[in-house]
């Protein structure tokens, strides 16, 4: 199984690498265009996406990937959402939110969650 | 405005007294003009009642001396011998005894024998009627009473006389011209008194008085029944006696300051009183003056009207008490519109002087004073407006307070949310890098106990860094509220039960004192609730065991600015309370009175965002040691901000 984290801090890729690494095959990626890239590339299991990135943000990224791959959970990661974001993000059908900061067990919680309900439809 | 006010005032004060004042003055007037004129009236009708009796008076004046005469023994004897001499010394001693103007005998036939008076013995060519002995022939008996005397007859009994009765008839306003130039007829008080002796006629007696030019009669009645009062320089008092219309007989005087003898009387009472026969009493105008009148016929003694007999008073007394009364009338009305006038602009001045303080106030209000002179309160309406305006600009001045307060609090809100969504937003990161690889490490076995003891406190910093963050983040998030209608009761005693069983471990007792009949009330049930829980989480932290806590929930009279009505939920805990200094700042976001760790000092000012975008308030009332109360009133209808 592969995900990709799609974050522009190094720190949080580095983060969730070292969280995930064990059981998965981490893809890290700095901003949107990189990830469309390696998503046209490669199937993945779930992206783990920040909303606030310089360029294209996390929301448009969402639309796009949902549009072309509708079928790949995404776990939407921010440490400051407003009402308004929340709302585009439910429109967008993101899985999971995830509040920043988060420890290991909260992220690896959301991950698991992710993936049982994709059992549960396949 | 305002002069028009006190204009109003003062002519409506005016206007009172005036209408007041002229009404008596129509009404006093014609009372008294009619006690006044009928009083005179009156009062010359019983005058010429009088003068009427002191006219008879005067004829049997004449009839007594008359009468003695022929009872004398010497008289008769030479009346029987027709010794005339002695006769006419008789006649002349009686003459002057009685005031005789004429006297005389006539013999049983009516031929004159003698009369006193330089015309002593009768003439050949003397053939002229006697009229009063032939009225006492004809009679057979004493006959007394007016006469009118012929010029011819008066001639013979006595040139003087003739001439004394002669009077040039004047000019006199209010008559018709008399075609007549003079009047040489007397009018005369006459008696005649037959002599009798063994029944045998031995002749007449006659004797009388002329009142041509008579001063006598009518002075006498000045006198007795006038007192000869004076009025300003001027008998009050006058009498007059005409022989028709003419005044033969009077103490009226002429314009040349004699008597008015030879004028004659107004064609109207001529009219009235020598045709209709009837007496008239009126207000007329005499020579010059006015006079208060009466006038009656003389009747001569076959009973046809000769003459008139009149008095009159000098209208002019009369008129003057008229006057004076009148002027006391206007003087009065005069001083009441005066006084009208002050009173008017006292009142005035009561009324208008506070309004004008009330205007200069609002001016000062609208220029910004607070504390607005409205001048010393009066104890009328105008107090109450003036109270109820001081109520007004205080309100004003609290309401300005209030939202002076408010606005720098939503600007505190706003610029600390801001700076917390921006830092949190740039902690959050590193922080979850930090969270990330402690945890990690601490999962590693082959940790020393050093070691995994300091790492555990860096976990445990790091989650406090997280609440903090987090905190900042509730209080930056200015989530519009998703309203639905709720029952506070409920709302209020589920959020009890949430911390019911905090205070039972610590041993305070929580009550709940539900109001009635409250309607739903629209709010964001979630967002409220995290309000109640923390006013009622920071009061529970503020008692000790056995202190209470008290929610009360009830209709609220207050309105909000928008006029809404609403609910009032007031929380009261009994603990330690909040000193006045920390009033002030307890909204402000992040004071705190707690530990370091225990509060981030910002659960207050959150809770205010959360009322105030509901469109309500929170109040604090606080007395150290007492405990406070935190009221939160919230519209029935919230407004969207």
């Amino acid at each position: 199984m592969n995900i990709l984290v799609v974050d522009d801090e190094r720190i949080v890729l580095e983060s969730c690498a070292r969280v995930l690494g064990d059981r998965f095959e981490v893809r890290l990626v700095k901003s949107a265009d990189e990830a469309i890239e390696a998503m046209s590339r490669e199937a993945f299991s779930i992206i783990l996406l920040d909303i606030k990135m310089p360029g294209k943000d996390g929301i448009t990224l969402m639309r796009h990937a949902k549009n072309r791959w509708p079928d790949i959970p995404v776990i939407i990661m921010s440490g400051y959402v407003t009402n308004e974001t929340m709302k585009e993000v439910a429109e967008t059908g993101a899985a999971i939110f995830l509040a920043k900061p988060f420890t290991p067990d909260e992220l690896a919680e959301a991950v698991d969650q992710v993936l049982m309900k994709e059992e549960g439809h396949g | 405005m305002l002069y028009s006010i006190r204009a109003k005032l003062i002519a409506g004060f005016i206007g009172v007294s005036f209408v007041v004042g002229a009404f008596s003055l129509v009404v006093g007037t014609y009372l008294l003009d009619k006690a006044v004129g009928s009083e005179a009236l009156m009062r010359v009708s019983l005058d010429l009642n009088s003068a009427r009796e002191l006219y008879r008076v005067r004829t049997t004046a004449i009839e007594v001396p008359l009468n003695v005469t022929t009872l004398g023994y010497g008289f008769i004897a030479a009346l029987k011998e027709r010794d005339i001499p002695d006769l006419i010394f008789r006649l002349g001693r009686m003459a002057d005894y009685a005031s005789l103007d004429f006297a005389g005998i006539v013999d049983s036939e009516g031929s004159p024998l003698c009369r006193s008076g330089p015309n002593a013995v009768p003439s050949r060519r003397d053939h002229s009627t006697n009229p009063i002995t032939s009225f006492g022939l004809e009679k057979g008996a004493s006959v007394s009473g007016t006469f009118v005397l012929t010029h011819e007859f008066l001639f013979e009994e006595n040139p003087q006389l003739a001439e004394r009765a002669r009077i040039d008839i004047m000019p006199t306003p209010g008559t018709q011209p008399s075609t007549k130039r003079a009047e040489t007829a007397g009018l005369a008080l006459g008696a005649a008194v037959p002599v009798v002796d063994d029944g045998e006629l031995l002749g007449v007696l006659y004797g009388g008085v002329l009142l041509n030019r008579d001063t006598n009669l009518v002075d006498t009645v000045k006198g007795t029944v006038f007192h000869n009062e004076e009025y300003k320089g001027r008998s009050v008092g006058r009498a007059s006696i005409f022989l028709n219309d003419v005044r033969i007989s009077t103490n009226v005087p002429s314009q040349d300051g004699g008597r008015a003898i030879g004028t004659r009387v107004a064609e109207e009472v001529r009219e009235h009183v020598l045709e209709q026969k009837d007496r008239w009493t009126r207000r007329a105008p005499v020579m010059s003056d006015w006079y208060i009148t009466a006038y009656e016929p003389i009747e001569d003694v076959r009973g046809r009207t000769v003459g008139i007999l009149g008095v009159g008073v000098l209208d002019e007394k009369y008129e003057d008490m008229r006057w004076n009364t009148l002027s006391i009338f206007i003087f009065i009305t005069l001083v009441g519109m005066v006084a009208a006038a002050a009173i008017g602009c006292f009142v005035a001045g009561r009324l208008v002087d506070p309004i004008r303080r009330l205007i200069s106030a609002s001016r000062q209000v609208t220029e910004g004073s607070l504390a607005p002179d409205i001048g010393p309160e009066s104890g009328d309406e105008i107090g109450i407006l003036q109270k109820a305006f001081k109520e007004m600009v205080g309100a004003v001045g609290r309401r300005r307070l209030e939202s002076q307060n408010r606005l720098i609090m939503s600007e505190k809100q706003a610029s600390v949310g801001r700076l917390a969504a921006g830092v949190a937003h740039e902690i959050n990161n590193p922080l979850t890098g930090v969270l990330t690889y402690t945890h990690m490490l601490l999962r590693r076995k082959d940790l020393d106990e050093e070691v995994r003891a300091d790492l555990q406190t860096i976990a445990e910093a790091t989650e406090r860094v997280r609440k903090i963050v987090k905190g900042l983040l509730d209080f930056s998030r200015q989530t519009a509220p998703h309203r639905e209608k709720v029952d506070v009761n409920k709302l209020v005693s589920s959020t009890i039960a949430l911390m019911e069983n905090q205070a039972l471990v610590k041993g305070v007792n929580v009550d709940f004192d539900a109001g009635d009949n409250l309607p739903p009330v629209n709010m964001d049930r979630n967002q409220f609730q995290s309000v109640l829980l923390n006013v009622l989480i920071n009061g529970l932290d503020a008692t000790e065991p056995g202190d209470s806590i008290t929610v009360r929930t009830r209709n609220s009279d207050q309105v909000n600015e928008a006029g809404q009505e609403g609910v009032e939920i007031s929380i009261t805990d009994s603990g330690c309370g909040i000193p006045s200094e920390h009033l002030n700042k307890l909204f402000d976001p992040f004071f705190t009175t707690k530990e370091v760790g225990h509060g981030t000092g910002l659960g207050l000012s959150v809770s205010l965002g959360i009322v105030q975008r509901h469109g309500g308030s929170i109040r604090v009332r606080s007395k150290v040691g007492k405990g406070s109360t935190f009221t939160i009133w919230v519209p029935f209808e919230g407004k969207v901000i």
